[in-house]
């Protein structure tokens, strides 16, 4: 309980350190607090690179590169780590004044993303979409990968639901179980994953 | 006494097929579905209800068991099985006689994992313990010991098209007895299943109704065979043909008994299983995760 005040408050800071910059005031959706490599953002048609407690908003397109590692602290709390060649969109971001989430949705395009979702007060949507299908959690630690033609969702802690994008089916996930989806099918049974499988995830979404 | 004897042999095949049927595992992308006759492949933490009625001969008029299985996983690859059954035989003539089976117990071991192959082996001790179960249904007075070996593969790493959700598991084991006149006995088994979650998710998605798309459909056959002095047991073979439905954290399973012996059955019977998935039910607390959980 009292790391997640320390979360909520390291957070709240973030979002009024970055109330202070007009151009992120309305959309700010996180912050960066790891990074490793030449990450970017792609703002507004310009590549920008990031460093250490550079700002991210809604409607941002972030990079990692193939050499590189990036972790974000979003404005409620949640924490995001993607691992090398990564990229997301941040379609959505909303909080309200007191740091709670109303709404999160991010695009994975390609790679690997580990989320540590900050639990909230009331229901709040936070949802991954890949080119697949799309996950979507109230607070968990979760991994979600997308490849070509295929997404991979892997659960440390909590309940995740994959939704295909192609028909609509979804299932459910628990802790330490994950799945797979490919491509215009069902999701795939979801399954009690091996300590080797997490490892590697969380390996490669560990930011130094 | 070779008839009361061949009863008794009768009961603990019914019994010790039922006894065997263990929990749901996965290799890869495969989730192998809850058996009923025959043994799954690897430890979990599940706990199941297993009736089941079987017309009889020798003297008895049908046989009713009610099979519960409570499954722990000590590590990830090491798990435990405890197992009891209470039993209704109806004799001839005589009225029905009620009573308990022996304890069973059995230690796995998950020696083997091929995700790829969608494979898995492991090795399993199986130990009765005798003369805790009543003789007026069949319980022997002594136990019995039996080391197994178990696999199952599915075939969805084949270049076969619509064949790949078809997925074969099997065990093969010897019973040792710990006195006569219980003969010893090899057993085996063997499972022939069409998974249609699979065909949806890893073939081809088709617009099928919500219900048959968790639906498996599977032939069991399980059978035993005296080995050394028979003490006037004969050979059995039992025949599930049957269907899994699967939901989120349990299963549902129904097949019929088709005895392709004599000395196994006289009709047909019906087994099912109501089965549920403690890791997944209770993911996040120790009912749900190996004792010795490295997560």
């Amino acid at each position: 309980m009292r790391r997640r005040e320390i979360i909520l408050a390291a957070g709240s800071a973030a979002i009024m350190r970055r109330s202070t910059a007009p151009a992120f005031a309305d959309t700010s959706a996180g912050v960066v607090v790891g990074l490793v490599g030449n990450c970017s953002v792609v703002r507004g048609g310009q590549n920008i690179p990031l460093k250490l407690g550079d700002p991210v908003a809604t409607s941002d397109e972030v990079d990692v590169p193939a050499d590189g590692r990036l972790k974000l602290r979003m404005s409620d709390g949640s924490i995001l780590s993607l691992a090398s060649a990564t990229r997301i969109s941040i379609a959505a971001y909303q909080t309200d004044a007191a740091g709670q989430r109303q709404n999160a949705r991010i695009t994975l395009g390609q790679g690997l993303l580990r989320a540590v979702v900050a639990p909230m007060a009331h229901p709040a949507i936070f949802e991954v979409g890949t080119a697949v299908g799309t996950a979507a959690v109230r607070s968990t630690d979760w991994f979600i990968e997308t490849q070509p033609g295929s997404a991979q969702v892997g659960v440390l802690s909590g309940v995740v639901v994959l939704r295909s994008a192609a028909t609509g089916r979804a299932v459910t996930i628990p802790a330490r179980w994950g799945t797979r989806l490919e491509a215009g099918r069902d999701p795939v049974e979801a399954r009690v994953w091996a300590p080797e499988e997490f490892q590697a995830v969380i390996s490669r979404t560990n930011v130094p | 006494m070779r008839q009361v004897t061949a009863i008794m042999f009768v009961l603990s095949v019914t019994i010790g097929c039922a006894a065997n049927a263990l929990a749901y595992d996965s290799s890869g992308d495969r989730q192998f579905p809850a058996l009923v006759l025959s043994p799954q492949v690897a430890p979990g933490d599940e706990f199941y209800l297993t009736p089941e009625t079987l017309p009889q001969t020798n003297g008895a008029t049908r046989e009713s068991n009610f099979t519960a299985t409570y499954m722990k996983t000590i590590t990830d690859d090491l798990g435990l099985v405890v197992e009891e059954t209470w039993t209704a035989i109806g004799q001839s003539g005589n009225g029905t006689n009620y009573g308990w089976q022996n304890l069973d117990g059995e230690l796995k071991y998950l020696a083997f994992k091929r995700p790829d192959h969608e494979f898995l082996l492991s090795l399993g001790l199986d130990r009765e313990t005798g003369g805790t179960g009543a003789a007026r249904v069949g319980a022997f007075a002594s136990g019995a010991t039996t080391p197994r070996v178990y696999f199952a593969k599915g075939l969805g790493d084949l270049d076969i098209g619509y064949l790949r959700p078809f997925a074969v598991e099997g065990y093969g084991g010897m019973q040792f007895a710990d006195a006569a006149p219980r003969p010893d006995q090899t057993q085996g088994g063997f499972v022939l299943e069409y998974s249609i979650p699979y065909l949806q998710s890893k073939v081809r998605s088709f617009d099928l109704p919500d219900w048959l798309r968790h639906l498996t459909p599977m032939t069991e056959v399980s059978f035993t065979t005296p080995a050394g002095r028979s003490y006037g047991v004969r050979a059995t073979m039992l025949i599930g043909p049957g269907v899994s439905y699967g939901g989120e954290g349990w299963e549902f399973a129904v097949e019929a008994l088709v005895p392709a012996t004599r000395a196994t059955g006289d009709g047909i019977g019906v087994i099912a299983q109501l089965h549920f998935s403690l890791d997944f039910l209770f993911a996040d607390s120790i009912v749900g995760k190996p004792l010795l959980s490295s997560r």
